[in-house]
């Protein structure tokens, strides 16, 4: 898709993502916060920002001052850089690489950064002017008022799972097997140590330049067992607590910059990481579980490629329904999904959240020998987005 | 015939040595005469001129000078171009907190203010007859040539000096007085002329620190500022890690936070020399010294070095690679002080104090350098060379540590000279730490190795101008270490005693503004304690809260009949300070004008008549010390437990032999140090900031 460009195997990272209201995080400017991060993780990645010549930041919650976005946040970062802020909600991890590949490619910049973030805790409530609606003046909450109210359908996020669960017949049963299945799989990649390649602990100051908290694990998240899930009270269709996602805080940050830059700035330059394809769809009204698997079947018809051909599958999944879809429609294993944790376990900082993935999905195929990662999430407004990597050491296509 | 360890710092002013000091009963120079000599005569005095007297240089030393000069009946002329900002009228504040009121408005009576347009003179100055003109402009080589030559055209006798940081005087074609921020108050002023000049001595003479440099790029002060500030920029182009925590583990491992210097300073100017100085130092010396982008950046913006306000750090950062660290920070400043001394830039101990005094450098250079030694010294530059291979090919001089060893480099701050019958020690560090009480038992050794058996001990008279007691940041490892604590107390103790048992006579000098604390100690165990009469004695250990470890406790009162007792207790117990004339007779054995403590010291030390009685050391028990002072209880609940560790400490010490005294003590000051009044007092919380990162 963009052969002039690159992501630099290892020069990423994430934080943690602890859930909302339970970290250090939920008291930041996370603007601020993400573009110290950022700084920090290239700093331990031997990257030094002085190679950074654009950034581009995803975020979907406003933030104190994100009136002046990217620029603003590069000055966190410490460097007065150019940039440009996107956002459509839990694409934006994914459609933010997406657009820095595009700058590489189009030979406007050598190294992008990219840089997603968002913080649901303590959301800010906007207030507007509403003439014609009765109230006159509406306030509303940024994340909770729009998790519940999708202004194009009428109905909440949480209700199209179920729709979505009963157009495609789910068994409450599979899909709680594949939550439980998400879950041991999280806990066996942190007991691995593969999270450890992915995430960085961050300590946070307050203003004094003390300790206020120490962003070390995805707090939150506890073992659930089948039995329990089994026991929860369905919500909608096939959604309980434990079949879907909670929301959480958090950044991740990779670069993309040309095939020889990467290997100047990589540690491993042998590895190349290439941009295949991509694809965005969007789903009939309140649909959303499914978009992402549309998508994928779009992009598999784009480019004649099978599931068979993916080394990798990374499923952004903010209820379990998302992957029984997919696995229904594709054929896939579900067991073969999210092989390292998913956002189903570790939560929904939603701009961050596909970065987070993506990079997950690149260490794992590096694991692998190399491979094509299958990345795909769904988004508000019923929205669908996939998109494939090729992961090759050693210079093997 | 007067021998010395090392050549005294007085002899780099021309000023003779201590010994002749004391020999003399005077000082070497007249601040009255040496107005003279520079302004001329009361009759025709002369004006001082200071061009650019609105920057912060300009300015700060317009108060420093006019603040000395004005008694003497010269006035002062602030010279500036149209719209500049004011910087005198800020500067009355600061002026009259120093001073008072009456004396602030006398002093900025004194100073005429005149504009010009860079190119005439105004036509009123010659009026006042500038005699010495302190140039104070911006740091472009051809903009200051243009100005000397419009002075010297106009006024053809006049003495000029530039503050510059980076010109050597060769290329500016005037003699330099580089003074040290903050400028109203730092009293350093690198010089830079052929033979010593009654300017210079002028300044020695008004209280104020000449120090002769050689005439090279930056001189000593800015290689190392500016170098210090460079090494932390390397290191933040190699690890990302912000200014601001780089300021941090600077100042933990050397003294100073140079970025935040650069913006208390005002990054606008700061940034602008600093760069200045950088540029030129790399033109002349290579790549050691070129500027980093970042600070090319500032140079040109002025942008502040840390965050706004608003955004204060959030995210913490550690040393991820402590090698490396040390690689980048201290392997460039050793490999600059090895071009320092490669180009034999000052004398030894004039090149370690300025950093102390003029950079905040906790230890000088030299300090640090001996410390670690000369082989890993050169490592440390050489693992620096890996880092930043560019560096490896300019101005590195290995072979400038090899001489390590010799009396200069081990006698930084402390020296000994004597006249073959009588010594005399001079401490040129105002505070008391490791390096000086090893280079004070060396300077013991030598001068009893030569056979004296009489000493003076005293300030250095030039880069030590009070005696304020301990560096504090050595009790740092006492705070958690009671064992560390008592060996530090003991073993400063035991150098103090050296000055009682192992001279025949020996005098404690205090000719500067206060001798406090551990400096008291030491002093205190000199035969005889001679003074300036308006010196401030005291010990100020209860306010922070520590216990006085070097026999504080037990031994003035040794000295001192059961009726002065009181006194005692009341200095130990309030801290506040009282004046040597004050102090006579039980704490203070002689105090007198400047010549009459000269003289009656000389006369001490060699055993001529003085009418000053030795009083006696009890080295048995005293009983009943605990005296009633009449000492308010205080609401401060640190206060009131040092008082009653002191109390303590003052019977127990007192109530045993002399000889145990000295383990006893030490090892209640030990036990107070881990006390969480020690933690959480000035010392702790010092320490906190300081190391804590």
């Amino acid at each position: 898709m963009f052969p002039n460009a690159r992501i630099p195997y290892g020069t990423w990272g994430s934080s943690y993502f602890p859930a909302w209201q339970t970290s250090a995080l939920a008291e930041v400017n996370i603007g601020q916060f993400a573009g110290e991060a950022m700084n920090r993780i290239l700093g331990l990645r031997r990257v030094p920002k002085s190679e950074l010549d654009y950034l581009i930041i995803g975020s979907t919650i406003p933030w104190h001052w994100k009136f002046w976005n990217a620029p603003l946040v590069a000055s966190c970062l410490g460097r007065r850089l150019p940039g440009f802020h996107v956002e459509q909600a839990c694409a934006t991890g994914l459609k933010a690489v997406l657009l820095a590949g595009a700058e590489v490619q189009s030979g406007a910049n050598d190294v992008v950064g990219v840089l997603a973030f968002d913080r649901t805790s303590d959301s800010p409530v906007g207030v507007f002017p509403e003439r014609r609606a009765h109230e006159r003046t509406m306030a509303i909450s940024h994340v909770w008022d729009n998790f519940g109210f999708d202004p194009a359908t009428g109905l909440a996020m949480l209700t199209t799972a179920g729709k979505a669960a009963r157009k495609y017949g789910l068994e409450r049963r599979e899909v709680e097997d594949i939550a439980f299945c998400r879950y041991e799989q999280y806990f066996a990649a942190k007991e691995s140590g593969f999270l450890d390649r992915v995430l960085v602990p961050l300590d946070v100051l307050n203003v004094q330049g003390r300790l206020l908290g120490r962003i070390d694990k995805d707090a939150g998240v506890r073992r659930l067992t089948l039995d329990g899930l089994r026991h929860m009270r369905e919500l909608d269709t096939c959604v309980t607590t434990g079949t879907q996602t909670h929301a959480s805080d958090g950044m991740a940050t990779l670069l993309v910059t040309t095939p020889e830059r990467a290997r100047e700035l990589s540690p491993r330059p042998e590895i190349d990481i290439q941009f295949v394809a991509k694809a965005e769809v969007r789903t009939h009204p309140a649909l959303m579980p499914e978009a992402p698997t549309l998508a994928v079947q779009k992009l598999l018809d784009q480019t004649g490629l099978t599931m068979d051909d993916m080394a990798v599958v990374k499923s952004h999944n903010p209820f379990a329904i998302n992957d029984a879809i997919f696995s229904k429609v594709t054929g896939h294993d579900w067991t073969k999904v999210n092989r390292t944790g998913c956002s189903l376990v570790w939560g929904h900082p939603q701009g961050p959240t596909l970065t987070r993935m993506l990079i997950e999905g690149l260490e794992e195929a590096v694991d692998l020998g190399g491979g094509l990662v299958l990345l795909l999430g769904c988004a508000a407004g019923d929205v669908g987005i996939a998109a494939i990597f090729r992961v090759t050491e050693g210079g093997a296509a | 015939m007067t021998k010395a360890i090392r050549q005294t710092t007085l002899q780099t002013l021309g000023l003779g040595s201590v010994i002749d000091i004391f020999r003399n009963g005077k000082l070497p120079a007249d601040a009255g005469d040496l107005v003279d000599r520079v302004f001329g005569a009361a009759d025709e005095r002369g004006s001082l001129v200071i061009s650019g007297a609105n920057g912060i240089v300009g300015a700060g030393k317009m108060m420093q000078l006019t603040s000395r000069l004005e008694p003497f009946g010269v006035r002062s002329i602030s010279l500036s171009r149209p719209r500049t900002a004011d910087g005198l009228g800020p500067q009355y504040p600061g002026l009259v907190e120093a001073v008072g009121k009456d004396r602030a408005d006398r002093i900025m009576g004194n100073i005429i203010r005149m504009t010009y347009d860079g190119k005439t003179l105004p036509a009123d100055l010659a009026h006042w007859r500038p005699r010495f003109l302190l140039e104070s402009i911006p740091e472009l080589l051809e903009v200051k040539k243009a100005h000397y030559r419009l002075f010297r055209e106009a006024f053809p006798e006049i003495e000029i000096r530039s503050v510059t940081s980076g010109f050597p005087s060769s290329e500016l074609g005037v003699g330099v007085a580089h003074p040290a921020f903050p400028h109203a108050i730092n009293k350093v002023w690198e010089i830079v002329e052929e033979q010593t000049s009654p300017v210079t001595q002028l300044l020695w003479a008004l209280g104020l620190i000449p120090v002769p440099v050689s005439d090279d790029w930056s001189f000593v002060l800015d290689v190392l500022f500016c170098g210090i500030t460079l090494a932390g920029l390397r290191y933040h182009r190699a690890t990302n890690m912000p200014f601001w925590k780089i300021d941090k583990f600077v100042r933990k491992s050397v003294g100073p936070n140079p970025f935040r210097a650069h913006d208390v300073i005002g990054a606008g100017g700061a940034d602008f020399l600093s760069w200045s100085c950088l540029h030129h130092l790399s033109k002349k010396y290579g790549a050691l010294f070129t500027p980093t982008p970042e600070l090319e950046e500032r140079k040109e913006t002025g942008q502040n070095w840390y965050p706004l306000n608003h955004f204060r750090p959030l995210v913490d950062w550690p040393v991820d690679d402590e090698a490396e660290f040390n690689g980048f920070i201290l392997g460039a400043l050793f490999q600059m002080a090895s071009l320092i001394l490669h180009e034999q830039r000052a004398p030894l101990s004039h090149i370690n104090a300025i950093g102390e005094l003029c950079a905040q450098f906790r230890r000088g250079i030299l300090a640090m350098i001996r410390s670690v030694g000369a082989e890993a010294a050169v490592k440390t530059v050489e693992a620096y060379h890996r880092l930043h291979p560019e560096a490896a090919g300019s101005c590195w001089y290995p072979e400038a540590f090899d001489q390590i060893g010799s009396p200069e480099w081990q006698q930084l701050y402390v020296n000994a000279e004597h006249d073959g019958k009588v010594g005399v020690i001079t401490i040129s560090r105002e505070t008391y730490n490791g390096d000086v009480d090893a280079e004070l038992n060396r300077a013991v050794d030598w001068l009893k190795a030569e056979g004296i058996g009489r000493v003076i001990v005293s300030g250095d008279f030039h880069l030590a101008t009070q005696m304020v007691g301990a560096d504090t940041s050595e009790f740092y490892p006492a705070l958690d270490d009671a064992e560390a604590g008592h060996r530090l107390a003991a073993a400063w103790t035991a150098t103090a005693r050296r000055l009682h048992d192992e001279f025949r006579v020996s005098v404690g000098f205090v000719g500067g503004k206060r001798c406090l604390g551990g400096s008291l100690e030491l002093l205190m165990h000199c035969h005889y304690l001679v003074a300036v009469d308006d010196a401030l004695f005291g010990m100020p250990e209860v306010t922070l809260p520590v216990l006085p470890g070097m026999d504080g406790c037990h031994w003035p009162f040794r000295k001192t009949e059961p009726s002065q007792w009181p006194r005692l207790v009341r200095l130990l117990l309030t801290g506040e300070p009282v004046k040597a004339k004050e102090a006579v007779d039980w704490l203070v054995d002689y105090s007198g004008s400047m010549q009459d403590a000269l003289a009656t010291a000389w006369s001490l030390a060699s055993g001529g008549a003085t009418g000053v009685t030795k009083r006696k050391l009890n080295d048995g028990i005293l009983k009943d010390v605990a005296a009633e002072a009449g000492i308010p209880v205080s609401d401060n609940p640190a206060t009131e437990a040092a008082r009653k560790a002191i109390m303590d400490s003052i019977r127990q010490s007192c109530g045993v032999p002399l000889p145990e005294a000295l383990d006893l003590q030490a090892r209640r000051c030990a036990d107070f140090f881990t006390t969480s009044f020690c933690k959480h007092g000035t010392i702790g919380t010092e320490h906190q900031r300081t190391m804590v990162v």
